[in-house]
């Protein structure tokens, strides 16, 4: 017997957010590369200061890249923000379980996973995090960079502080992100090349997603509302 | 590039406006906050060199004495010790000489 996937594409992430998290991991990959050098600081001081600028010109970068995003599609940054933050009984039973990825990799085993929306219990997790510590790492950022004398000292400190937490919990996940989104490989298409999902692997892994929020589009590529 | 090459998307309106908005702001006051957190700081960073500053002055105003050439002892070293104000014992007694000691070793 054969088992036919549904391939019917369904838009997941749109060009303007490709291009954002493209140039957001364009940025980030030699933040957290550099930032790792400037922290542990084992080069000489020649090397340290081409550290220094490379971190300072990825910096800028991500940032405008934030801002350019938050001000050009703040739709998207609206629903980004609804859907890590919102909080239900399933997450709960979804980090019970862990999504069920241990069980799979470690034991071979499949578990019952709660049916998750776009983004599941630990993306959004991730997502928060982003949001938040990307948001402090850029402010902290800047007032480290440009006025580290004209600011209060205390408060110079309580920001390379938070710039610091912030930049290792990021780049804690990151080897964890970068795992993830190659084993979820439609997505990571999806993401990385033309924004699709095939249907069968929403309906799988995003069932409450394709459920209340996927409708058809009409021929000229607009959503047909029909709720 | 294709006009469409999906078939499904995500219903543009499924966040209704009122929420579309409340989040809009809570998002807006979230980053509104600490913005303004550290511009109140960055504001009010020479607060406390102000305070000594005004103090000094206040102290000075509220003085008996406000000049040193008006100060009873010096008035009295000079009257039975030093002579004139810049005169040759008080330049020897009271001015600083310099020494170099930049070269010791």
């Amino acid at each position: 017997m054969t088992h036919q996937h549904d391939m019917r594409p369904i838009q997941k992430h749109p060009l303007n957010v490709r291009i954002f998290h493209y140039i957001l991991l364009l940025s980030f990959l030699p933040l957290a590369a550099t930032g790792l050098l400037l922290y542990f600081k084992p080069l000489s001081q020649a090397g340290m200061q081409l550290t220094y600028d490379i971190h300072i010109i990825a910096g800028v970068v991500m940032a405008l890249d934030a801002v350019a995003f938050t001000l050009m599609a703040f739709d998207r940054v609206v629903l980004f923000v609804s859907r890590v933050f919102s909080f239900s009984s399933r997450d709960v039973k979804w980090f019970m379980v862990l999504g069920g990825y241990p069980q799979k990799f470690l034991l071979g085993k499949k578990v019952p996973v709660p049916p998750m929306n776009k983004y599941n219990s630990g993306q959004k997790l991730f997502g928060a995090c982003v949001l938040i510590g990307g948001t402090i790492l850029i402010l902290s950022g800047l007032v480290l960079w440009l006025i580290p004398h004209a600011a209060p000292r205390d408060v110079v400190y309580f920001l390379g502080q938070a710039h610091l937490i912030s930049g290792l919990v990021l780049t804690a996940f990151l080897p964890v992100h970068l795992f993830l989104a190659v084993y979820r490989f439609d997505d990571f298409k999806a993401m990385m090349v033309h924004g699709n999902v095939p249907y069968h692997d929403a309906a799988e892994y995003t069932p409450l997603w394709v459920e209340k929020e996927i409708v058809p589009v009409t021929a000229n590529g607009e959503p047909a509302t029909g709720k | 590039m294709s006009k469409k090459s999906y078939l499904f998307a995500e219903d543009s309106f499924f966040l209704s406006r009122r929420k579309f908005i409340a989040i809009g702001a809570a998002f807006a006051a979230a980053l509104a906050l600490p913005v303004g957190w550290f511009s109140s700081k960055l504001e009010r960073r020479n607060e406390y060199i102000k305070a000594r500053t005004e103090g000094l002055y206040k102290d000075d105003a509220i003085a008996k004495l406000r000049v040193s050439h008006a100060n009873p002892a010096v008035e009295k070293y000079y009257k039975e010790f030093g002579g004139q104000p810049l005169g040759h014992l008080s330049h020897d007694l009271l001015h600083t000489h310099f020494v170099d000691r930049t070269k010791l070793s």
